[in-house]
């Protein structure tokens, strides 16, 4: 453009546009010179427009062009910085906003089931497609149910108040040492209607206690898992049937099982069934004393005397009977070094060992 | 039990030619499984787990005699001459009946023998026994250990006039060899001499007439008492010897005679000792009656045929005498099995025979239908599960608990729960000997050892039952027992910290659905808790899905109204005073959703914003008819007090 046709301060503003330009760090600096440049009163392009109607006709056109040119360079030159400013705010209005994913979040609270809970939790989900529903009885239990019914002698030492505990006020009455006294209580239940019913099947799972001293592998309070079947012509083959089942469905598709003969004073014939070695797969190690294999649980079929007992005839009935250690199965499989930790309840081996699932 | 494999070899020879793992794997495969295995002064020793009904099995012969039987070996002979039944030298009393049926003693003069010889006393070193070297009692303790069946010496010259066996009388007492005195009921069967009680049969001898170093003569005891019999006397004296604990699951009663044999044998090898005469009182008692087994019974038990004529020379081997008839085997158990009474115990014999691994696996089939899983158990599992992501912590807490720490809860829950009826008579120990009427005890203790241990927020509950007393005894309730204190949030800049509130224990209890509230208590500083029955929480629907219920797809209009009430004013009162006047149906709810207190609040006062949502079933309710519903209801609350804040 040929700046000779302006007046000296149009040519000084148009030679200064660039740097006032660059100059404006924000949108309102630049909304005041785009105010100065190309507003309508006032501003430089105004001066100029005011020029070109006061220009003589002959210079008009060609004042008018390059007044235009100018403006239009202005304009472009103020949108495009205008673009920037505007991206830049933006951007810092996001960053404003953002918020590195990397700091600590607000956690939701995380609890936890007891480990021996999960367990016997996990058992019941076992047993359930095979039918086992879950029954329960009382923590305090008459003699009757916790050692008559199950055809413990009357001079047996595990009745003496070294191995059970009894009440002061009640002498017929005892914290039950086991979980079979439920088996009793159920079967005196369901005789009357077992032929309608066509069998028992059930866990039950709950706390027992015995007199021993809190120590790594002594609790006077733990928990076992009892498991009867009733039906007509039941053998060890389905005892030995379910729990490899179930032993298989617990510690995974490859346990090895092995049943040895035992003896209880309620099953006959009675069983101990032991499980190969988790820790050392059976070569021998502390946890199985170099055996290779690991005692879990006793079992057999129930002794015609118990089935009598609750009035169910042997003639015609039979079943069998186990009962799982749940605190010795949980040590087992976790490698838990001692006992005591479950009753601890510290809330970071509960969150161990426990979880959620 | 001990069992030193050179001495089993002894009695079973083809035990030498076995690896140690595989006696073990044999052992455990007959029902004894092997808990350990050591060395002893180059001995291989190993330790059985005998069940408590096979005391035959108490000895390296018994043992032997099981192994024999499964692997069909033979037996070493017994290497001793019976000694000739003589005229008795004193005369012996049986005047217990079946308690004692038989009685077999010698006398003999001791010599000057070279004493135990160095093999007997390593022996009794793997068994853990030291030898006295002391013929009478080395060789009585020899073979207990080696043939299970125990003997006792006395010293004949301190013995008077004769030797009766019978049930003590009330008031009699008696110094046994470890120098205690007992007072002796009648419940114990005892020997006596002219003079009294010399011995507690089958338990442990007296001191009086002990064999010392000055005895010069010996009068050997070898009998067969009762197990019931011994058990009870050595429950009765916390007296448990060798002798009592094998006598108390069962001995031979054929081994009376022999063992005062091997004992005499041993005391005239080892110490030279002289036979003056031997003779027995009594007589093995007649064997039990002879069981049936039949093939079907064998059939049920496992699944698969076996035949009797399989079964037969199993049972053989074992030592019964078996005679095959047209209805089955039966099988007289031999003296030394005191543990057969029906035909499964027989059948049981046969597979422990075959070995449990010939048994085939089958599963039951399924009669009847199966039942539900119960509602109180799914309730549990469920209530576990969601307490635990509300981010609490299943507790186990054992049952019992302190009287002080009893009394304390059951007086701050104001509950009247004797704690008679709910103590054991022989806890382990006070602390651990009331079983508790509340499980807020053991959870605040749990609290309090968590926050020492550095937790900065604890949250805990436990699913257990409680005991109130009744006179049928203690009466069980499950009870869900929360506990929560510490400090919620200001771990991340999103949460700012407060301590714990009662207000978040309520909280919860709502979440869970309950209705009626339970108190919560403040069980220390910043400790909460709250314990109620499972039954308040109500059943879970029958229905998988319940009935549809009609729900308003009109507007919602919202309105806040900020009231100045005064500090002790019941809201619980305040809201269902102004939920009266509004259209029931219509308000949706009304809750206080703000509570400001601040110094330039009118001295005594709090503000509560109080939010109303209307929504009509029908149409879209006008601004109008809202502003008239929330200015009624302020009228109500001014009429108790509150104010409009400007």
């Amino acid at each position: 453009m040929d700046m000779s046709l302006l007046p000296p301060e149009l040519c000084e503003a148009e030679r200064g546009f660039p740097a006032a330009l660059q100059a404006c760090g924000d949108l309102d600096a630049l909304m005041r010179l785009k105010g100065a440049f190309i507003g309508r009163e006032g501003s430089h392009a105004a001066r100029m427009m005011e020029l070109l109607k006061a220009a003589p006709k002959e210079q008009k056109r060609e004042l008018g062009a390059a007044i235009n040119a100018l403006k239009g360079q202005w304009e472009e030159s103020i949108r495009i910085r205008q673009a920037e400013l505007e991206d830049a705010k933006r951007k810092q209005g996001a960053l404003a906003q953002a918020w590195d994913p990397e700091l600590p979040p607000p956690a939701p609270a995380k609890g936890a089931m007891h480990p021996l809970n999960r367990l016997m939790d996990r058992m019941v989900e076992v047993f359930r497609p095979l039918g086992y529903h879950v029954e329960e009885g009382p923590e305090v239990e008459t003699e009757a149910h916790n050692f008559d019914g199950l055809n413990i002698p009357a001079d047996h030492p595990a009745r003496g108040s070294a191995d059970t505990f009894y009440l002061k006020e009640h002498a017929e009455l005892l914290l039950r040492t086991h979980t079979s006294p439920v088996q009793v209580r159920v079967m005196q239940r369901l005789a009357p209607t077992l032929e309608e019913k066509g069998g028992i099947r059930f866990l039950a799972p709950g706390r027992v206690y015995r007199k021993d001293e809190i120590d790594p592998t002594h609790s006077p309070m733990f928990h076992q898992v009892e498991g009867l079947l009733v039906g007509k012509g039941i053998g060890m083959h389905h005892l030995k049937g379910t729990l490899n089942y179930a032993m298989k469905a617990l510690f995974g598709p490859k346990a090895e099982v092995r049943f040895r003969p035992s003896y209880f004073p309620f099953t006959e014939p009675s069983c101990e069934v032991d499980v190969r070695c988790p820790l050392c797969g059976g070569d021998g190690c502390r946890v199985c004393k170099g055996s290779g294999w690991v005692e879990l649980l006793g079992a057999g079929l129930v002794h015609p005397n118990v089935l009598r007992f609750s009035g169910i005839d042997p003639e015609v009935w039979s079943g069998f009977a186990f009962g799982i250690g749940v605190e010795r199965t949980a040590m087992m499989v976790s490698q838990t070094p001692d006992l005591r930790l479950f009753f601890e309840n510290d809330t970071r081996f509960l969150a161990a060992m426990g979880g959620l699932d | 039990m001990l069992i030193e494999i050179k001495a089993l070899a002894q009695e079973l020879p083809a035990v030498a030619g076995m690896q140690v793992n595989e006696l073990c794997e044999l052992s455990a495969a007959l029902g004894f499984p092997v808990d350990g295995v050591s060395q002893e002064d180059g001995e291989t020793i190993i330790e059985v787990d005998v069940t408590a009904n096979r005391g035959d099995v108490l000895s390296h012969r018994g043992f032997a005699r099981d192994l024999a039987a499964r692997i069909g070996g033979k037996l070493a002979p017994l290497a001793c001459p019976t000694l000739e039944e003589g005229a008795p030298l004193m005369p012996i009393h049986l005047r217990a009946g079946a308690a004692c049926p038989i009685y077999s003693t010698a006398v003999l003069d001791l010599g000057e023998g070279p004493g135990t010889p160095e093999a007997a006393r390593r022996f009794l070193a793997s068994m853990g026994s030291n030898a006295k070297g002391f013929a009478p009692v080395d060789g009585s303790n020899e073979l207990l250990f080696r043939y299970g069946h125990p003997t006792h010496a006395f010293d004949a010259d301190r013995l008077k006039g004769c030797l009766i066996v019978r049930w003590a009388e009330e008031g009699e007492t008696l110094v046994t060899l470890d120098g205690v005195e007992r007072k002796l009921s009648p419940k114990d069967l005892l020997i006596a001499d002219e003079s009294g009680p010399v011995a507690l049969a089958g338990v442990m001898g007296g001191d009086s007439t002990k064999v010392t170093p000055e005895t010069k003569r010996v009068l050997l005891e070898s009998a067969w008492f009762d197990a019931r019999s011994v058990r009870a006397t050595a429950h009765r004296h916390g007296l448990h010897s060798d002798a009592s604990y094998r006598f108390g699951r069962g001995a031979d009663p054929a081994m009376a005679r022999t063992g005062r044999d091997l004992l005499a044998r041993r005391l005239m090898d080892w110490g030279g000792a002289v036979l003056h005469g031997a003779w027995t009182a009594g007589e093995v008692p007649a064997a039990p009656a002879a069981i049936r087994l039949t093939e079907a019974t064998l059939h049920r038990l496992t699944g698969s045929p076996i035949s009797l004529g399989e079964a037969q020379p199993l049972l053989e081997r074992l030592g019964f005498q078996v005679v095959r008839s047209a209805d089955g085997l039966h099988a007289q158990p031999p003296t030394w099995r005191h543990d057969m009474e029906i035909e499964v115990d027989l059948a049981e014999e046969v597979l422990r025979m075959r070995g449990y691994d010939t048994i085939p696996m089958a599963l039951p089939p399924l009669e009847g239908h199966p039942e539900p899983l119960s509602a109180n158990y799914v309730q549990r599992k469920n209530l576990a599960l969601r307490l635990a992501h509300l981010g609490f912590h299943q507790t186990v807490t054992l049952g019992f608990v302190s009287p002080e720490l009893d009394a304390e809860f059951m007086s701050a829950l104001g509950v009247d729960n004797p704690q008679g009826g709910r103590t054991l008579v022989n806890p382990l120990g006070v602390e651990y000997s009331v079983m508790r009427g509340s499980l807020l005890p053991s959870l605040r203790a749990t609290a309090e050892y968590n926050l020492r241990q550095g937790a900065r927020e604890v949250r805990l509950f436990e699913i257990s039952p409680t005991y109130f007393s009744t006179p049928e005894g203690p009466q069980e309730t499950l009870k869900l027992a929360i506990v929560w204190t510490g400090t919620l949030g200001g771990e991340s800049y999103l949460s700012p910290a407060r301590p714990v509130r009662s207000a978040d224990l309520v909280g919860v209890a709502r979440d869970l659905g309950l209705t009626v509230l339970p108190k919560v208590h403040e069980l220390g500083e910043g400790v909460f808790g709250i314990e109620f029955p499972l039954g308040e929480l109500g059943r879970p629907q029958e229905r998988i899905i319940p009935a549809f219920q009609a729900f308003s797809r009109f507007p919602v209009m919202e309105r806040d109204l900020s009231l100045l009430v005064a500090m002790d004013q019941s809201y619980a009162a305040l809201r269902e005073a102004m939920v009266q006047v509004l259209p029931q149906g219509t308000l949706q709810s009304l809750d206080c959703v703000d509570v400001f207190r601040h110094k330039n609040l009118p001295q005594g006062k709090q503000a509560w914003l109080m939010r109303f949502r209307f929504q009509h079933m029908e149409r879209t309710l006008t601004g109008a008819e809202v502003d008239g519903w929330v200015a009624s209801a302020l009228k109500v609350a001014q009429g108790l007090g509150a104010e409009l804040r400007g």
